[in-house]
């Protein structure tokens, strides 16, 4: 049994991108992208890219420190870390920008990764693909469990043998709700239900 | 046993033959939604699981104004599939024993305690009352014997209780479901199903006397 967690808004409490805007006053333009995103109005792809152009000239190791204080759901966190041979992370978020953050759950991460020049993003070197990471464990002969929220994790749940929609922090894309086979809006319901698939 | 139990609430049906243009979990009864009534019935009980389907969004919504730590469930197949489906899905992935609950289900709250606490499986069910009934035939002790659309001692109403290893999926309905298992206990319940419009204010009627909620 593998366990493969969004983290934006599924382990953190905060999506991510937002707490850096806020910090570096770019609300106006990363919230409507991600807002967008999320409802599956812009393709995920696209938006990851013009929210790294947004966000890449800004400090690196700035924005690090600034993640590594993001709330992060306690049970959630409680979970993965009581099974961490059985979860890992998937989040198209940057290497960069998570490291910090990633080091406090402890569990293997699968992410996006950047090229980093003089503390800033200067490109973007590779862009997770979260159905990568549910091929890769399924051919290794393990039942998945996917749980997420955003349009982006959609292909993914698709092609899980269990997926679990959360809303957690927001209402999940409506595009998920048509391939989920639970949807669940309460951490501890959710650490229930995960409880009750190990 | 409470702590190794779920409740399955079968909400995903398009309710045609109650011909009120919605999900059973949606009706009005007295000002409350059903399923309002089912969970203020079932309100200490932890592991309640919500099977949705036909106007899911909505059942959803209503049923968040109650409580935030329901597990909703999809059936999305609900309009090929009947209520064995659904107990399925919404079974599989819960606790030890699942308690199957129809949600066009109604049970007198005097009741519930012993159908939460009750330590066996069993299968619940009520005097005759509704209009198109599936009856059981028990013995002297009331224990199920079997099930039968033409007659029988009692009305199938559920609620039922089975470890949920010895489900298998079915497209059909929860009793074909129990069939393989008879004899099984049997616990009597005042337990009502709103399959028509006439059990629809039948139902209506009997709430009225139900002070206390």
């Amino acid at each position: 049994m593998k366990f493969i967690f969004d983290l934006d808004g599924t382990i953190t409490a905060q999506e991510t991108l937002p707490v850096i805007a806020k910090k570096f006053h770019l609300e106006k333009e990363i919230l409507n992208l991600t807002n967008e995103t999320i409802k599956g109005n812009i393709p995920f792809v696209e938006s990851f890219i013009r929210r790294v152009h947004v966000l890449g000239k800004l400090p690196v190791s700035e924005i690090s420190d600034l993640l590594s204080g993001v709330r992060l759901h306690k049970k959630v966190l409680k979970f993965i870390n009581d099974n961490k041979e059985n979860c890992v992370i998937a989040t198209g978020n940057l290497d960069c920008w998570i490291d910090k953050l990633s080091s406090k759950i402890d569990c293997i991460c699968y992410n996006s990764i950047a090229k980093v020049e003089n503390n800033k993003v200067v490109s973007i070197e590779y862009i997770l693909n979260k159905d990568e990471v549910v091929n890769k464990y399924k051919g290794m002969g393990e039942e998945v469990v996917f749980i997420g929220d955003g349009n982006n994790d959609m292909e993914a749940m698709r092609i899980s043998d269990i997926s679990i929609a959360a809303g957690l922090i927001h209402y999940p894309a409506n595009s998920i709700l048509t391939v989920a086979d639970y949807l669940i809006f309460n951490e501890e319901a959710l650490c229930r239900q995960l409880n009750q698939l190990l | 046993m409470s702590s190794v139990k779920s409740v399955v609430i079968s909400c995903a049906g398009i309710g045609s033959r109650l011909g009120l243009g919605q999900t059973k979990a949606l009706i009005t009864l007295n000002g409350r939604s059903l399923i309002r009534w089912q969970l203020e019935l079932l309100k200490d009980f932890e592991d309640i699981r919500i099977v949705v389907g036909y106007q899911a969004n909505d059942v959803i919504k209503e049923v968040l104004k109650i409580r935030k730590d329901v597990i909703f469930v999809y059936n999305h197949d609900y309009f090929n599939t009947k209520t064995g489906a659904s107990f399925y899905l919404g079974a599989k992935d819960a606790n030890e024993f699942v308690i199957e609950w129809d949600g066009d289900l109604l049970v007198h709250p005097d009741d519930i305690s012993k159908i939460l606490n009750a330590n066996d499986e069993f299968i619940g069910y009520s005097d005759i009352v509704s209009d198109e009934a599936v009856f059981v035939k028990t013995n002297n002790k009331g224990d199920v014997l079997s099930f039968s659309r033409e007659h029988g001692d009692y009305e199938w109403t559920g609620p039922a209780c089975i470890r949920k290893s010895k489900l298998q999926f079915t497209r059909g309905n929860v009793f074909e479901q129990l069939e393989p298992y008879l004899p099984m206990k049997g616990l009597r319940v005042r337990a009502y199903d709103i399959d028509t419009y006439d059990d629809y204010k039948r139902v209506e009627l009997v709430i009225k006397e139900w002070r206390n909620l």
